[in-house]
């Protein structure tokens, strides 16, 4: 951790020279590195997809031999993303907050969006942001310091609160995924038209 | 015939997209079946950090306000007593303790007997004939369920061996004890627990792993 930059470098070029493990990976991606650098001239199927089959080969024996170790990263990444939806640290749900509200000026200064998506979008973000006024209330009430992520969910209230903003917040961001997906797909297709 | 021939054409179009939109319910309800129980688990796994993290937050105001108070106040009177048991029965969720076992990386927290929460179906459950940690030569009997459901939190017990060691944190002070015996018995609704009455014990007791019909008895004492 405390290496100087030509140290790191050093060693970061010496890392793949380290073991024979570690050149057989080298030479493994360097192979598969040409190999895609090569078909781009070819544009032969065959070979892209014995490459994409090598590749997925290849990754498919790594999760088959760290079978354990890939489970519980999965596990921690679901974990992560369960802590964030139902315990959010402050930052998270302020960071919420500041989408919402970007979204909700956007929506009110672009002209060119329909109505019933203006007034759903508009549904959402101020249901979410009245609720973190909400939860900024309570805590300024309960006199509750916010660094403290347990010291929050102490509150059931705030709990309540956060999780149902968190859920609000969710369906605005899969609404526009899907309104954008959509938009984007309808006007390409009249494009083609 | 050309007019019949595009109507099939566009009935089997429709079955076939009818089809595929009942086929992708489908697996989108056997995705959310299969992967509900790891998931709740996980949930579960989330739940149980939150609320041990504020079992230790409260135990550290508790320990800043011992320091701070006058010595007089320590004194335990009858109606000090009777404010701690009116406390105890109101306390619903709130852990009283945490088991942690290092090997298994077992780390649970458990609630006061009188709590409703005391049952199996929502913690590691204290047993009503058991004494709490803090009494000397006293056993502290502790009862899990083992499986594949969430609430298992004595899943791998069985991967104890004699010698290891586990921990419980009860009002502020860690007891530490050593696992020195490990029998099985027949699952008959009551346990005998065989342990050595002039040393302070932990048993945890769960059913035997891979097994229906028996129930095993983890003997810990005090180190």
């Amino acid at each position: 951790m405390d290496l100087s930059f030509i140290d790191k470098l050093l060693t970061f070029l010496k890392l793949p020279f380290e073991s024979f493990l570690n050149i057989e990976i080298f030479l493994i991606f360097i192979i598969l590195y040409i190999f895609l650098l090569y078909n781009e001239k070819r544009c032969n199927k065959k070979v892209k997809l014995t490459l994409i089959s090598l590749i997925i080969f290849f990754f498919a024996c790594l999760v088959f031999y760290f079978q354990e170790d890939i489970i519980s990263v999965l596990s921690e990444i679901i974990k992560t993303i369960m802590r964030c939806f139902y315990f959010p640290n402050i930052v998270f749900y302020i960071l919420t907050a500041i989408i919402s509200l970007i979204i909700l000026i956007y929506t009110n200064l672009k002209s060119n969006l329909t109505k019933l998506n203006k007034i759903i979008t508009y549904t959402f973000t101020i249901i979410h942001l009245f609720l973190f006024t909400n939860f900024i209330s309570l805590a300024i009430t309960n006199n509750t310091s916010l660094t403290n992520t347990a010291n929050i969910y102490q509150h059931d209230n705030m709990f309540v609160i956060v999780l149902f903003s968190q859920i609000i917040f969710i369906l605005l961001i899969i609404y526009k995924l899907i309104y954008h997906f959509c938009y984007i797909r309808h006007s390409k297709l009249k494009n083609i038209k | 015939m050309w007019l019949k021939d595009q109507s099939m054409q566009k009935k089997s179009r429709n079955i076939k997209s009818q089809l595929f939109k009942v086929g992708f319910f489908f697996l989108i309800i056997g995705i959310i079946v299969f992967f509900s129980t790891p998931l709740l688990k996980l949930r579960g796994e989330v739940f149980e950090e939150m609320r041990l993290a504020i079992f230790q937050m409260n135990i550290n105001k508790d320990n800043t306000t011992i320091n701070s108070i006058n010595t007089e106040n320590l004194i335990v009177t009858d109606e000090n007593n009777a404010v701690r048991e009116e406390n105890d029965k109101k306390a619903n969720y709130t852990y009283i303790g945490q088991l942690s076992i290092p090997k298994i990386k077992l780390k649970r927290g458990f609630v006061s007997k009188n709590s409703k929460y005391n049952n199996i179906e929502y913690n590691i459950a204290i047993a009503k004939e058991a004494d709490y940690p803090d009494k000397a030569k006293g056993n502290f009997i502790l009862m899990a369920h083992s499986g594949n459901a969430y609430i298992s939190f004595f899943d791998n017990l069985y991967k104890l061996e004699i010698g290891d060691t586990a921990t419980v944190s009860y009002e502020a002070k860690d007891y530490k004890y050593k696992l020195t015996k490990v029998y099985n018995q027949p699952k008959t609704g009551q346990v005998a627990i065989y342990r050595n009455y002039n040393i302070k014990t932990l048993t945890l007791i769960t059913c035997t792993h891979n097994d229906d019909y028996n129930q095993t008895i983890y003997i810990f004492e005090e180190i």
